[in-house]
């Protein structure tokens, strides 16, 4: 019989994956996890996540990255702070959780809508320094097509309200007047973002 | 009592009813709010997700570099921008080697923050500097026998723990629903997520978190919920509807801001009230408090 409970080989861990994660802005704040599980405890979406935050820096750890990647944990992950005020180690969960977002699209692990969202919001703050949410909620459709407006008509009423409750302003905002010198900082930024992570 | 005012993009949507009656409000207390000149979007809890920590953290810390220059301090209604900014602050406070890199970004744009001001949430300047004594006697209808569930959201005390209220069982804005004469009620759920920015991409998480917030008020015997926070109001006033056609309940409780509130307890103009922006009315039980107007 199948003894389930009896490691027949040794549990095989990929390092190189943990070190790429350890190596985001803030994924060497992994390292000092050590499974408590308060961050479970205390998330306000636990239920709907596939794996807690604890599960999740688990599996980072043991080399998993394809059950990482493509976890809902990060994407439902509301940044409401509770853990990380409440993490006996003094883990920035939130910031990992947002390094952890980036990393998956860049790793091509976009496909939660959540990941169209944060793209069109960057996208109406890299074009005219402030958010528009008709700008938002437009490129939004853009990237997710036409079945996610299906679902939007369904939600209909809750836009018809914002408007009637002049919620929704038509018209986008002005741009930042200083919009040239926030481009050149935004570039400069990433420049040296990405010269400190080599470092 | 001088201050820079960070408004942020929401105020000038979804939230105006915000940014009516804090203007109001502030004018009242007699502190002047001298908006940052052409501030731009801080990032919100967002963009790090996309262009990284780093990169958010220099865009939000343009607003703050202004500020410097003016010499104020920078006040903050949003929780979202108060998070982003605060946390930023604070990097440039204690983190020398953060603060020598993100200033040379800044340069590429003709800018320097020192991190000598400080961030503050206009709840907190309201109870620190006005203080609630000089609430109360602003106070002209009292709001007698109101029940107000005080919603501080999550990001409000928990972007900096013990910054200025308890993260766990924050008491500041029951205070001021008292100092305004009416009645805090119980709500355990004071300081839980409401769902965030998810109401478009994940509308899910939102109608999940708002209902559970919805119990809990309705269970301390709440008639208005009220919040510093546009994420949450925005959230509780445009999904309740929602809420109650996917789960079978029967909630209306009116989401204000607390500063909506204040205009009304000091009789303010209409305007500052802004009661207009609501989507869950709340004519019918404001009507005792409103009256003559
Ligand atoms: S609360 Fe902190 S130490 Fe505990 S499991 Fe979560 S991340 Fe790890
Ligand atoms: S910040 Fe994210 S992971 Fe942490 S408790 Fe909130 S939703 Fe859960």
């Amino acid at each position: 019989m199948e003894q389930k409970n009896t490691l027949t080989e040794p549990v095989k861990y990929d390092l190189s994956f943990a070190r790429e994660i350890y190596s985001l802005e803030n994924g060497y704040y992994i390292k000092q996890c050590m499974q408590c599980g308060m961050c479970a405890v205390a998330c306000s979406t636990r239920e709907i996540m596939d794996y807690s935050p604890r599960q999740l820096f688990n599996l980072i750890k043991l080399g998993k990255k394809e059950e990482v990647l493509s976890a809902n944990t990060f994407w439902y992950c509301t940044s409401c702070c509770t853990c990380k005020a409440r993490c006996p180690r003094g883990v920035p969960l939130v910031d990992v959780m947002h390094d952890l977002k980036k990393y998956a699209i860049e790793q091509g692990y976009d496909q939660y809508p959540q990941a169209a969202f944060y793209k069109a919001f960057w996208a109406e703050v890299a074009g005219r320094g402030k958010v528009f949410e008709g700008g938002v909620t437009a490129r939004y459709y853009l990237i997710r097509g036409l079945d996610e407006v299906k679902k939007a008509l369904a939600m209909k009423d809750v836009g018809m309200n914002m408007l009637k409750h002049k919620r929704l302003p038509l018209l986008p905002p002005k741009k930042v007047r200083g919009l040239g010198d926030l481009k050149k900082i935004i570039h400069k930024a990433q420049e040296l973002q990405r010269k400190e992570a080599r470092a | 009592m001088k201050y820079c005012f960070y408004p942020g993009c929401s105020m000038e949507a979804t939230a105006q009813a915000n940014l009516k009656s804090i203007k109001a409000v502030a004018e009242a207390l007699g502190m002047h709010l001298e908006e940052i000149p052409d501030w731009n979007c801080c990032g919100a809890t967002v963009v790090s997700s996309v262009v990284g920590d780093f990169t958010q953290q220099v865009m939000a810390a343009r607003n703050l570099a202004i500020a410097e220059s003016m010499g104020l301090d920078v006040v903050v209604g949003c929780s979202s921008c108060y998070l982003s900014l605060a946390i930023t602050n604070k990097r440039f406070k204690e983190d020398e080697h953060f603060r020598a890199v993100a200033n040379e970004a800044l340069a590429a744009g003709g800018l320097k923050y020192e991190g000598s001001l400080r961030v503050r949430q206009f709840l907190e300047v309201v109870i620190n500097d006005a203080g609630l004594e000089k609430v109360a006697q602003m106070v002209k209808r009292p709001l007698d026998g109101l029940k107000v569930a005080g919603y501080v959201g999550c990001q409000t005390v928990r972007a900096i723990p013990y910054e200025f209220d308890d993260p766990e069982y924050p008491v500041f804005m029951d205070r001021l629903i008292e100092a305004l004469g009416a009645a805090a009620t119980e709500f355990p759920m004071k300081a839980r997520c409401c769902g965030s920015s998810n109401a478009l991409a994940a509308t899910d998480i939102v109608v999940d978190s708002s209902r559970k917030i919805f119990a809990s008020a309705a269970e301390g015997g709440a008639q208005v919920i009220a919040t510093p926070c546009p994420m949450c109001q925005m959230n509780l006033d445009a999904y309740q509807q929602r809420v109650n056609q996917l789960h079978g309940t029967n909630y209306y409780i009116p989401v204000l801001f607390f500063t909506q509130l204040m205009a009304i307890a000091f009789d303010l103009s209409t305007d500052a009230w802004a009661l207009d922006y609501c989507i869950v009315s709340p004519y019918n039980v404001l009507a005792p408090f409103t009256g003559g107007k």
